[in-house]
């Protein structure tokens, strides 16, 4: 066979998660309303745990410092849990400094540890907020995109670059 | 009706963290799949894939020792794999195309990307149940179709010089 060949395997050739008749079944499950009324009371009742587990990590966070590893590390647990606990604005924030540190980490630059404290404060911040403030959360992370962008354009060299 | 089509059902979670892995399997119980061990990384994943067989796994991508990625290639690849077309859904907060291209290279049936919700889930199963995907085996690649939309028979022509030029059904 060459790298351009290639032979393929239809489905009934291989074994199947299901039998015929139990996915015929099964797809009615998935779709019946009592399943998803089952589902919402799980995401439900699930977040006071995950938020509890998104807190631990934020004080995790906090005390990488300047350990950036250790923080780029951190905030991508938090930017996977925290939408699911239903904390937006901290997981939008945390996206924006995952971004920025992947960004940077590509082009071989250290983030730099302002804009990354900045971040991780706005984090802390939205994360132990009383309430989820989802349009605060948008605006805040509209505003450190914003600089992110700055920064990555200077780290880069691009035009408007510091020397 | 609770859970019917999924009396049989082996699945297999494979997630590091503790609260996702007892959410994952709390969703998929308000489905009816009951049968449903977990693994906390690839490496145990692997010992368990051997011990028990499953029908379908989720897994995360971003694991110790053994990431997702290197999980899903062992599945499809090793010799040792007990079930190398086992659906694969990979979960994942990483959105970023060359972590998506990845993982589809490695394998992966589906991809969910986090935040986590149940509609999202059970839309990853559904296709799976109701759209079973063709398998390819190439000289550097193993697993699900990557050409979703690609009829059985489609002879050409080819949209991208890396196409397949003279794929056969098997």
């Amino acid at each position: 066979m060459t790298e351009k060949s290639a032979r393929i395997i239809p489905p009934g050739s291989y074994p199947q998660m299901l039998s015929r008749a139990d996915a015929a079944r099964a797809m009615r499950t998935l779709r019946a309303p009592e399943t998803a009324a089952r589902a919402a009371l799980v995401m439900e009742n699930s977040r006071p745990a995950l938020r509890a587990a998104v807190l631990a990590l934020v004080a995790r966070m906090e005390q990488a410092g300047a350990d950036m590893a250790r923080v780029h590390e951190t905030v991508r647990e938090i930017r996977g849990m925290a939408e699911t606990a239903g904390l937006a604005s901290t997981g939008r924030i945390a996206e924006v400094l995952c971004r920025y540190m992947d960004d940077m980490a590509r082009i071989g630059h250290p983030p730099d540890q302002t804009i990354t404290a900045l971040h991780v404060s706005a984090i802390a911040r939205a994360a132990r907020a009383e309430k989820d403030d989802a349009r605060m959360g948008e605006r805040v992370a509209a505003e450190l995109a914003a600089l992110v962008s700055r920064k990555l354009t200077e780290a880069r060299g691009g035009p408007g670059a510091q020397p | 009706m609770s859970g019917a089509g999924f009396e049989n059902l082996k699945t297999l979670i494979v997630e590091d963290n503790a609260h996702m892995r007892s959410l994952l399997r709390a969703l998929l119980n308000s489905a009816g799949i009951k049968d449903i061990a977990d693994a906390p990384n690839g490496v145990a994943a692997i010992h368990m894939l051997r011990e028990r067989k499953s029908d379908l796994v989720l897994t995360d991508m971003a694991m110790q020792p053994m990431d997702g990625i290197e999980f899903t290639r062992h599945v499809r690849t090793s010799d040792a794999s007990p079930n190398p077309f086992v659906p694969i859904i990979m979960i994942t907060g990483h959105t970023e195309k060359h972590r998506v291209e990845a993982a589809r290279d490695a394998g992966v049936t589906e991809l969910l990307a986090k935040p986590i919700t149940a509609a999202n889930l059970f839309s990853r199963i559904a296709e799976i149940v109701e759209r079973p995907r063709a398998f390819v085996r190439s000289d550097n690649y193993f697993g699900p179709d990557r050409r979703r939309h690609q009829p059985e028979d489609y002879a050409g022509p080819w949209r991208r010089s890396g196409d397949f030029q003279d794929a056969s059904v098997q």
